[in-house]
C-alpha cells in the first residue's frame, strides 16, 4: 500500500516537474515541426491550407538552381569558419590557461564578451568598421590590397568576411569549452611528462590534444550544426548578395516563405536542411569517434 | 662513507615571503632507501618535489651522483617519479603507458618491448599490457606507476605519498613489494609519507620534517631509541609517546629524581648527566609498551578506554589532573576499564625534554 503510494506521489512529482516543458514543447516545436513536415507536400501559401501535391515540391527544388548555389555557400561558409574557429579557440585556451587568478578572469571575459552581443550589434560593428568611405579597417585592407574594398558588396571577398565577423562573435564559447577541457587534465600528467623527458611540444601532443579530443570532437559538431543554419549575419550584411554570392539555404527559405509567400516549397527547403544538417552531423561525430578511439 | 646517491646543502625554497623549506642539509647514500617523514604541511612533498626538479630551489645545491642538478631540467636528472594519484596516461595502454618515455626518445622497438616485458614481469603485470588504467584496480595502477619508473632505469626513484589512495589490507601488502623491489633493484629510493609506519618499515634511513626543517635522521630504530626532540619521540612510535609534566625534585648518583605534577607522592628516577636544577621543570616521555602495572606506588591512570588488538592491547586513561596516558598489555580481556592502575615505567626508559621540547641527556 504504502509502496503505491509512493510511487504515485513520486509520479505527480514527475508530471508536475516535466509538464511545464513538455506542453511548450508540443505547441510551439512539436506541432509546427509536424505542420512544417505535412506543408511541405502542399502548395500552401504562408497562411490557409493548400493541395496535396506529393512530392513536387521537392522535384522542383532538386531541379532549382539558386538551391545548389544557396547549399554550396553553405559548405563554403562551414569551411570557412568551422576548423578555423576551432583552432582559434583552442590557441586562445591554450595561452589563456597559462594565466593565473584574476588576470585569467579578466582575459576569459574579454574573449567571450562578442558571445553576448546581439547579433544586430555585431553586424552593425562589424559594418562600420568595414565601411568602404569610413572604415578604420579599409587603410588595412589598403595596405593589403592597394585599394579600399566594399567587402559586402564583393563577390570574392563577402563570404570569408562574413566569416570572420562570425568567428569573431562566437569563438568566446568555444574557448570557454576547451579551457574547460585543459581544466580537466590533471597537472601530475604533464609533471610525470617533464619527468619522462618531453618537450612542450611533445606534451601538447602526447597529453593535450588527446585527453582534449572529446571536446574538440564536441567543438566541432556544435560548430557545424550553428554554421549550417547561417542567416542572420548574412540577411544583416548582404542580403544574399552581390551575385547570390552569399546567399544561403535559409535566406532562401525565408525569401520563398516571407517574400514570395511560398509556404509549401519554403517548408520542403527547410526540411531539406534539416536532414542534411542531420546526416552530415551525425557522420562527422562518428568520424570524429573513430578518430578518437585510433 | 659509501657512494652519494642524493645530497642536499643549504637547501631552502620560499614562496614569495614563505620559507617552505628552510636550509635542509641531507646525504643519502647510494642504494639506501630514504624515508621523508613528517605531518601535512611540513615541506617533505614539496622537498621531493625539488629533488625531481618540478620546483624551483631558492638556494643551496643539489647532488645526484657527482652531478649538480640544482639547476637542471627534471628529465635531465635522471629521476623518476612516483605520484600520489599515479598520473597515468589514460588514453594509453599499460604498454604504452610504461614504454611513454622510451618512444619520446625514439628508442628502437625491440628495446621498447624487452624493456617493457622485463618491468611487467618484475611487477606481474604482464597479462595487463593491453589494458587501460581505467580498466585495472588500485593497486594495478600503482604497479604501472612503478613501471613506467623502473623502465627508466633512473638513477633515483622518488615516491610521493604513493600508498595512501589505497586500502589498508593493499598498502601492506605493497609496502612488502616496494621494499623486495628495493631489495631486487638495488637503487636510490627517496619515499614521501606522513605515516610513520611506513616510514618504519621501509626505511634504510629517516628525515623527520617539520616546518621545511629536518629535525632528526637516522635510522628508524635508533630514532626510536634516541630521540633528539619531543616532535620526534612523539612522532615516531604508534601510538604515540606519553608526555607528563614534571618537576626536578633531587640529584642523585644515577641522574636526577623527577616528579610528575600531581603526582605528590611518586619520584622517577631519570638517567640523565646534565642535570638540571632542583625545582625547573621538565617533561617526561614514556612510550606505551615502556609502562608497566605494578602494585606498588606509580602513576595512578583511571582507564576509560581499551584497544583491544589481539595479541596486545592499549589501555587508555588519565591522571588525576586530566593528563592523558596510554599503555601497553600484552595479551587480551584485562577487564582494566573503569579501574584506577598504578603504572610505573621500565629503568631506563624514560626521556627528558626541556621547556623548549629539546632533549635532555
Amino acid at each position: 500500500m504504502s509502496l503505491k503510494l509512493r510511487r504515485r506521489r513520486e509520479m505527480r512529482a514527475a508530471l508536475l516537474l516535466t509538464g511545464p516543458f513538455v506542453i511548450v514543447f508540443i505547441v510551439f516545436f512539436l506541432y509546427p515541426t509536424l505542420r512544417v513536415v505535412t506543408m511541405s507536400f502542399t502548395n500552401a501559401a504562408l497562411i490557409g491550407g493548400g493541395d496535396w501535391i506529393g512530392f513536387d515540391n521537392y522535384a522542383k527544388l532538386l531541379k532549382d538552381k539558386l538551391f545548389y548555389t544557396s547549399l554550396w555557400n553553405n559548405f563554403y561558409f562551414v569551411l570557412l569558419t568551422v576548423i578555423p574557429t576551432t583552432v582559434i579557440a583552442l590557441l586562445i585556451a591554450l595561452a589563456v590557461n597559462k594565466l593565473r587568478g584574476r588576470v585569467q578572469a579578466l582575459v576569459l571575459t574579454l574573449f567571450f564578451l562578442p558571445y553576448v552581443l546581439p547579433v544586430s550589434v555585431v553586424t552593425m560593428i562589424w559594418a562600420w568598421m568595414l565601411d568602404f568611405q569610413f572604415g578604420i579597417l579599409q587603410p588595412l585592407i589598403e595596405t593589403v590590397t592597394g585599394r579600399p574594398i566594399a567587402v559586402f558588396k564583393d563577390p570574392n571577398w563577402v563570404m570569408p568576411m562574413i566569416a570572420v565577423v562570425t568567428v569573431w562573435w562566437t569563438n568566446g564559447f568555444n574557448v570557454l569549452l576547451f579551457i574547460a577541457g585543459l581544466r580537466n587534465i590533471p597537472p601530475d600528467l604533464y609533471e610525470a611528462a617533464a619527468l619522462d623527458g618531453a618537450t612542450a611540444w611533445q606534451r601538447f601532443a602526447r597529453v593535450t590534444w588527446p585527453l582534449l579530443w572529446p571536446v574538440t570532437a564536441l567543438v566541432l559538431t556544435l560548430q557545424l550544426i550553428l554554421q549550417l543554419k547561417l542567416f542572420d549575419q548574412v540577411y544583416l550584411l548582404s542580403k544574399g548578395g552581390p551575385f547570390n554570392q552569399s546567399y544561403v539555404v535559409l535566406m532562401q527559405m525565408y525569401r520563398e516563405a516571407f517574400q514570395l509567400n511560398n509556404g509549401g516549397y519554403a517548408s520542403a527547403i527547410a526540411m531539406v536542411l534539416f536532414i542534411t544538417i542531420v546526416i552530415v552531423s551525425v557522420l562527422q561525430f562518428q568520424l570524429l569517434r573513430i578518430g578518437g578511439r585510433k | 662513507m659509501t657512494a652519494t646517491g642524493v645530497h642536499l646543502e643549504g637547501v631552502t625554497k620560499s614562496f614569495g615571503a614563505v620559507d617552505v623549506i628552510g636550509g635542509v642539509d641531507m646525504q643519502i647514500g647510494k642504494g639506501e632507501f630514504a624515508v621523508f617523514v613528517g605531518p601535512s604541511g611540513c615541506g617533505k612533498s614539496t622537498l621531493l618535489r625539488m629533488i625531481a626538479g618540478l620546483e624551483d630551489t631558492t638556494s643551496g645545491s643539489i647532488h645526484i651522483g657527482a652531478r649538480d642538478v640544482t639547476h637542471e631540467d627534471p628529465a635531465k636528472r635522471e629521476v623518476a617519479m612516483v605520484f600520489q594519484s599515479y598520473a597515468l596516461y589514460p588514453h594509453l595502454s599499460v604498454f604504452e603507458n610504461m614504454a611513454f618515455s622510451l618512444r619520446l626518445a625514439r628508442r628502437p622497438r625491440k628495446e621498447v618491448e624487452e624493456k617493457v616485458n622485463r618491468a611487467a614481469g618484475i611487477l606481474q603485470l604482464t597479462d595487463h599490457l593491453h589494458k587501460k588504467p581505467a580498466q585495472l584496480s588500485g593497486g594495478q595502477r600503482q604497479r604501472v606507476a612503478i613501471g613506467r619508473a623502473i623502465v627508466r632505469a633512473p638513477e633515483v626513484f622518488l615516491f610521493d605519498e604513493p600508498l595512501s589512495n589505497l586500502d589498508a589490507e593493499l598498502r601492506v601488502q605493497m609496502r612488502l613489494e616496494l621494499a623486495r623491489l628495493h631489495k631486487a633493484l638495488g637503487t636510490t629510493m627517496i619515499y614521501v609519507t606522513h605515516d610513520q609506519v611506513e616510514a618504519m618499515t621501509l626505511a634504510d634511513k629517516i628525515f623527520v620534517l617539520k616546518s621545511g626543517m629536518v629535525q632528526q635522521a637516522g635510522a628508524p630504530l635508533d630514532l626510536y631509541d634516541d630521540p633528539v626532540n619531543r616532535f620526534v619521540a612523539g612522532f615516531i612510535g604508534s601510538p604515540g609517546m606519553n608526555f607528563l609534566e614534571a618537576t626536578v625534585s633531587a640529584h642523585d648518583t644515577d641522574g636526577i629524581r623527577a616528579r610528575p605534577k600531581g603526582q605528590p607522592d611518586l619520584d622517577l628516577s631519570v638517567p640523565i648527566t646534565s642535570r638540571p636544577a632542583i625545582d625547573s621543570a621538565i617533561s617526561l616521555g614514556m612510550r606505551p609498551e615502556h609502562l608497566t602495572l605494578t602494585d606498588g606506588p606509580g602513576l595512578q591512570v583511571t582507564v576509560d578506554v581499551a584497544e583491544e588488538l589481539g595479541g596486545i592491547s592499549y589501555q587508555y586513561g588519565a591522571l588525576q589532573d586530566g593528563s592523558p596516558v596510554i599503555f601497553q598489555q600484552v595479551g587480551a580481556r584485562h577487564g582494566l576499564r573503569g579501574t584506577v592502575q598504578n603504572l610505573l615505567p621500565e629503568p631506563g626508559r624514560i626521556f627528558a625534554f626541556d621547556a623548549g621540547g629539546q632533549r635532555v641527556r
